[in-house]
């Protein structure tokens, strides 16, 4: 009795601490979006029109291999225990097997993740460390209508980009530094060189729009009174942008540009089809193409999983930066 | 017209640690063909009050009866409201004419020339020429938003008018021109209304009986003058100490309060203080009377005494703020 | 300006009408390319397989030997409307989902909106490429995964629109008036969010064009026979180094009419998008007015000496030459109403005006120095110590990520060079000065864990880090509780005391000033209209405006059986200053005189100062009584 007492006293303790409730919610949010990703990821193959192994199999393919396959997948089971097979194969690491290869689906996203990883992280921190400095600058230099020339060429610059998707970047990257200077190699992941052009032509048009993002925001935030009051401290600029300005431009740049970081990820699917990049990107379209549901299913996962995770760091930084959004309660 | 009664009214938002009580038990009647005016501080629960009359805000608790009959739980009542703001309660797509139009009930006046009439009345009613129906918002001042938000509240045939607040968005040139509107439609159209506002000297103007409200609680209620010459509850003497009046003062008659009580913390409304909710900045409680343990014990009410004042210590005349204060005024800063 | 005026005003910007005509183009071509080179992009060459580009064919053939650039402008047709057939679905599916919350209230409501929200925050790509194998590979295929991928960015916008819009006392009053959940969104809410929901929607279609691109070029989009611009890329690419052209004349292609929808939903992002009012260009400016007159009244002793002082933005001139002195202790008073400029004349005397603002004077002494021509290098700590601030909204005058104790340390950093222990202490010690309990504590926490008088008593506490010697308050209690207000005021009046500091303090409120200062200064239009001491305000007023000022709001004192005084009309426009007295269209004295000659502000000999050419006079007696009412209203009613 004693000891639920002061449990409860424990547990309540806790719930008063900001970071731990921060926590706690954060937990129970990506829970909720993984579930909804997995069952997503699970009703995908279920809501194709038709049988999808005879789909995959083709017209020619035998009745007696068909039910076959359909037995091996488990799918002449109920609905209910097919969820929870999945389910239970996922918890223990099982993928299940490619229609096409035969091998273990594990074995694929293994092979083919970390060209994938690479990718996104190089492109996704190239993308921040750009994107800061120079909005921040953009903004410094364009406040209360000053420079016009450089905010119009800023501006304009940066709509092209973002407007530009990755994959046309990229080919246009392709044409002039590998047709055209020869500088690069065309495509293929072999050395430090081959990264330069799928990381660039990645991080383009992401860093300009968050560029644009810090810039605009930052604008908003020199206009705050709390920028007046560190003027009427006559703090010197420089202390101005960079203690008081920038914090608060970059929590608001995060809640606007986070999902923009997320959607990165997806965007490797593009880039490593013009490089012919042997990641995650390249198997997704062929997977799909030859209906090799298995594999679709899982990259499509890992995917997801991954977009969750960037989300889920963009959360934290934020939490880190604005001591109110702990508070918060979302 | 008609009586509007508030008993036990009771409003919680949100539950579990998020939970707040904004209206905590509140019994108030707005006496039929009377000026009701609601003071307190931002936070009181005095809005969350006028928006539960209206039907905005559902009720936790309480009933709200009109000429002693409840009103209905949903769809039209026979009560309108005028906003604080009057750039955010007209529709900026809307001409003025068809955002008065809309409130005219169904049924009340028969056909499209009926309404333009009713519109045009209604216009000259706040003293705006009629062809003004077909202006949109934007090309109005605020003072003359405010009077199209005044005729609209009158579309409705309203039998009490809510006003939230209806001058302090204004410029103070024109918060004069609302106030004696509102006067004078009291007097021709003989309205009963619960003025809400946090400025006493404006309350006094219009209004016969006066209502003082504290973290969702009535601390005080009686007729105008009686409220005003003889201030029952110490947070009602305090408003009264802070409000307008002529001449210049001292620095230490700017504010009189002990300095524990200058100092305290207002009262967060998530976590209200236990028995008397003023207990914590009251200048005749527990901070400056230490044997009034029973203010941190008990919540007052205001049964049988003096305009009804929610205080356990109101009749003892000799116990009043205005006794030297401990505290005394306050102290060298730079020291 | 109606929002016919203003969609025609995006045409009328170099971007909008370059944009607009780009778009047109586009689709002008989408309609007409198949009817006039239908043929001949589909006519095969076997002898002329994969050429590159000649002046034959200018963007070479492919596999077959068709001219590959006829089939790009034929290929405009497919790409646009699979486009906006996808972003007409995405939209529809978008709005169903926005509005649903408000339509189902508010329990259902808060089940879709997490439902979006968890949706939104997965690119739509990978729900594009989700949906892709569901509805199979193929143009019928990819129209709804695009549509749908869109869907939950735009649900997600309409839901924030309409939730802000739903918020508004509008959309109360009509649900008071008993107006249905239904017909509240058809009337209030949609008209309101639907020109950002457009600009939105013209977006969406460009990125739709491009994702149709992406899907293509991936081989999960149009399939041949059939072709667009991705699936032309994508062919394209894979002779890069033979023929360039072939993935060129496709990718600019989807660029150009990407862009194309991108910059017309940019420019009218601008021209529907909230406005900041510009004032409106006016030939003649302040330069012709009457010179302000000089306060040469024991200038030794004085803090602060303002001559002729003028702040403008552009053309606009809202503070058109103020003239004061500050003597040392001295409390004087700005009051006026919004728009008078008694708030921008505080923020020039501190030197606070940003660009595009302009500051000019003819004086503009503090503490002996001339602000206006010392070099700004000296200045950060003469003002920095000297000089303290305290603003109208203390929740939003402190750095939110920065804890209080180090924002007001910062100074002593800065300015005493101090290093940050003995910083923080005197930080520490300046809030027990303003007496914050618990100062040490406090001093470790952030803006958002004050209540609002405890900031404002924090900001003081900042002004005190230095040794002050004029405190300019900006109208310091307006956004504080009635009873707050009182322990701000008597904690300003305390530190004047304590050290003989001046104050300058800005109030719309002329009954707080007439209470903590020694002298009112009375603006009106950037000017100010009288001067005079704060005890001769109920007895002494001279000017009407300041007499009108008095009898507008109730006081404790006011006779509850006489209406209060009305100033008709409404306030000047700061952008556009009549000729002559800026008050005599709302004057009840004014004569032909007034309207057109200004009247300079002038000693009136018993120590005060006054702009009136019927300084005194008193209106006729029937404009006091009821009256007034009926005439006010109509004049405001222009």
């Amino acid at each position: 009795m004693s000891s639920t007492t002061a449990s409860t006293a424990v547990f309540a303790h806790l719930l008063g601490n900001p970071w731990l409730r921060f926590a706690a919610r954060r937990l129970g949010q990506l829970l909720v979006s993984v579930w909804v990703l997995v069952t997503g990821a699970f009703l995908m193959i279920h809501l194709i029109p038709g049988d999808p192994v005879r789909a995959a199999l083709g017209n020619t393919a035998p009745v007696e291999l068909v039910e076959a396959r359909r037995e091996a997948l488990g799918l002449n089971n109920p609905l209910w225990q097919q969820y929870a097979d999945y389910l239970r194969h996922l918890f223990s690491g099982d993928f299940g097997t490619s229609m096409l290869s035969g091998m273990p689906v594990s074995q694929v996203i293994g092979d083919r993740l970390p060209a994938t990883a690479e990718l996104a992280v190089l492109a996704f921190a190239l993308a921040v460390v750009v994107s800061i400095p120079l909005g921040l600058a953009m903004a410094v230099l364009t406040r209360g209508g000053r420079r016009r020339p450089v905010e119009l060429a800023f501006t304009s610059g940066s709509v092209l980009l973002a407007v530009v998707p990755e994959f046309l970047v990229a080919v246009g990257l392709v044409y002039v530094f590998s047709v055209e200077l020869g500088w690069a190699p065309v495509a293929m992941r072999q050395g430090a060189s081959s990264y330069v052009l799928p990381v660039l032509a990645l991080s383009l048009g992401p860093a300009s729009v968050l560029a644009r993002i810090v810039r605009v925001e930052t604008l908003a935030v020199l206009q705050a009174e709390y920028i007046r009051t560190a003027r009427a401290k006559r703090l010197p600029d420089r202390r101005v942008y960079l203690r008081h300005a920038l914090p608060n431009a970059l929590t608001a740049t995060i809640t606007v540009g986070g999902l923009l970081l997320g959607g990165m990820v997806a965007g490797t699917v593009l880039a490593e089809n013009v490089f012919a990049w042997p990641g995650l990107g390249s198997t997704i379209v062929s997977s799909i193409l030859a209906k090799d549901y298995p594999v679709v299913q899982a990259v499509v996962l890992v995917y997801g999983l991954g977009v969750l995770l960037v989300n889920l760091v963009v959360d934290v930084a934020l939490a880190l930066l604005d001591p109110r959004s702990t508070i918060r309660e979302s | 017209m008609s009586e509007l009664a508030f008993e036990d009214v009771t409003v919680r938002f949100g539950n579990g640690r998020r939970a707040m009580t904004a209206v905590d038990g509140v019994s108030l009647t707005v006496p039929s063909g009377a000026v009701v005016g609601l003071v307190g501080e931002s936070g009181s629960g005095k809005s969350t009050l006028a928006r539960a009359a209206v039907g905005l805000t559902p009720v936790s608790g309480g009933r709200i009866l009109l000429d002693g009959r409840p009103l209905r739980p949903r769809g039209r009542r026979p009560l309108q409201m005028v906003f604080q703001d009057p750039y955010s309660s007209l529709d900026p797509r809307m001409t003025i004419g068809s955002s008065i139009a809309e409130a005219i009930p169904r049924g009340a006046v028969p056909g499209a020339a009926g309404r333009r009439d009713e519109v045009a009345r209604l216009l000259e009613l706040v003293d705006l020429p009629a062809d003004r129906a077909g202006c949109y918002p934007a090309e109005l001042s605020g003072g003359q938003r405010q009077r199209v938000a005044l005729a609209r509240a009158l579309a409705g045939r309203p039998d009490v008018v809510i006003a939230d607040e209806i001058t302090s968005a204004l410029d103070v040139s024109i918060q004069g021109t609302v106030l004696n509107l509102v006067r004078d439609l009291h007097r021709s159209l003989r309205l009963s209304m619960l003025f809400i506002t946090h400025d006493l000297a404006v309350v006094r103007y219009v209004s016969d009986y006066i209502a003082v409200m504290y973290l969702g609680r009535i601390v005080e209620y009686g007729p105008a003058e009686s409220v005003l010459q003889d201030p029952q509850h110490p947070y009602t003497r305090e408003l009264l100490a802070a409000a307008r009046r002529p001449g210049r003062s001292a620095p230490a008659d700017l504010d009189t309060a002990p300095a524990q009580v200058a100092d305290a913390e207002p009262a967060d409304p998530h976590h209200p203080p236990s028995g008397c909710r003023f207990h914590p900045r009251c200048p005749a409680g527990p901070l400056v009377h230490a044997d009034r343990a029973v203010c941190r014990d008990a919540a007052p009410t205001g049964d049988g005494r003096r305009n009804r004042a929610a205080c356990h210590f109101a009749d003892r005349a000799a116990d009043r703020a205005d006794t030297p204060p401990p505290g005394g005024p306050p102290g060298d800063p730079r020291s | 300006m109606t929002s016919r005026a203003r969609w025609a005003g995006v045409l009328r910007t170099p971007v909008g009408a370059a944009a607009a005509v780009l778009l047109g183009a586009v689709l002008l071509l989408a309609v007409l390319a198949p009817l006039l080179w239908g043929g001949r992009a589909d006519e095969v060459d076997t002898a002329r397989i994969l050429q590159p580009a000649s002046a034959q064919h200018w963007a070479g053939t492919d596999n077959l030997g068709r001219d590959i650039f006829f089939r790009v402008l034929v290929a405009t047709r497919t790409s646009v409307q699979l486009a906006l057939l996808a972003t007409a679905l995405g939209v529809a599916v978008g709005l169903l989902l926005g509005t649903a919350p408000l339509l189902l209230g508010p329990r259902l409501g808060r089940l879709v909106t997490a439902a979006v929200n968890i949706a939104v925050a997965f690119p739509g790509l990978l729900l594009a490429l989700s949906f892709a194998v569901i509805f199979g590979a193929g143009a019928s295929g990819a129209v709804p995964a695009i549509g749908l991928a869109i869907a939950p960015g735009f649900a997600r916008l309409t839901q924030t629109l309409s939730a802000t819009v739903a918020g508004r006392d509008f959309v109360a009053a009509a649900r008071i008036a008993g107006v249905g959940r239904f017909r509240v969104l058809l009337r209030h809410v949609l008209p309101n969010i639907a020109e950002p929901l457009l600009v939105n929607a013209t977006m969406a279609a460009g990125g739709s064009l491009l994702a149709f691109a992406g899907l293509s070029f991936l081989g999960l989009g149009v399939q041949a026979p059939g072709y667009d611009w991705g699936r032309l890329l994508g062919e394209g690419l894979n002779g890069i180094y033979l023929n360039p052209a072939a993935a060129l004349v496709p990718g600019v292609a989807v660029v150009l009419a990407g862009l194309a929808f991108n910059l017309v939903g940019e420019a009218a992002a601008k021209a529907v998008g909230p406005r900041t009012p510009t004032g409106t260009v006016r030939g003649d400016s302040f330069e012709d007015g009457p010179p302000a007159p000089v306060d040469r009244t024991g200038q030794s002793e004085a803090v602060l000496v303002v001559e002729d002082l003028k702040v403008s933005f552009g053309t606009v001139t809202p503070v058109r030459g103020v003239g004061f002195t500050l003597r040392r202790g001295e409390a004087v008073g700005i009051v006026g109403e919004s728009g008078s400029g008694k708030s921008l004349t505080a923020l020039a005397v501190a030197q606070l005006i940003e660009q595009p603002g302009r500051v000019a004077a003819r004086r503009l002494d503090f503490l002996g120095d001339d602000l206006l021509r010392t070099p700004p290098r000296a200045r950060p700590r003469l003002l920095g110590t000297s000089l303290a601030m305290v603003f109208q909204d203390p929740t939003t005058s402190f750095n939110p990520v920065q804890r209080i104790g180090r924002q007001l340390a910062e100074v002593a950093e800065q300015h005493l060079g101090d290093r940050r222990g003995p910083a923080l202490a005197r930080a520490v010690d300046r809030l027990r000065a303003v007496r914050i309990p618990g100062a040490a504590r406090r001093a470790r926490q952030f803006p958002h864990e004050f209540s609002g008088g405890m900031r404002q008593r924090a900001m003081i506490g900042m002004g005190l880090m230095g040794e002050p010697k004029l405190i300019i308050a900006d109208e310091p209690t307006t956004a504080l509780d009635v009873t707050v207000q009182r322990q701000v005021l008597a904690l300003l009046a305390a530190v004047r005391a304590a050290d003989d500091v001046a104050m300058l303090l800005i109030s719309h409120d002329i009954g707080v000033v007439e209470q903590v200062c020694d002298r009112v200064l009375v603006m009106y239009a950037g000017r100010i209209v009288e001067d005079l001491p704060a005890a001769q305000l109920r007895d002494g007023a001279r000017h009407p405006y300041t007499r009108a000022l008095l009898g507008a709001v109730p006081d404790l004192a006011t006779d509850r059986d006489q209406p209060l005084v009305v100033i008709p009309g409404r306030p000047a426009d700061p952008a556009a200053p009549p000729p002559g007295c800026a008050f005599a269209p709302r004057c009840p004295l004014a004569d032909d005189h007034c309207v057109r000659a200004d009247p300079a502000l002038l000693d009136d000999g018993l120590g005060g100062r006054v702009a009136c050419w019927h300084a005194g006079e008193l209106p006729e007696p029937v404009r006091a009584g009821a009256a007034v009412l009926s005439a006010a209203t109509e004049g405001e009613g222009r």
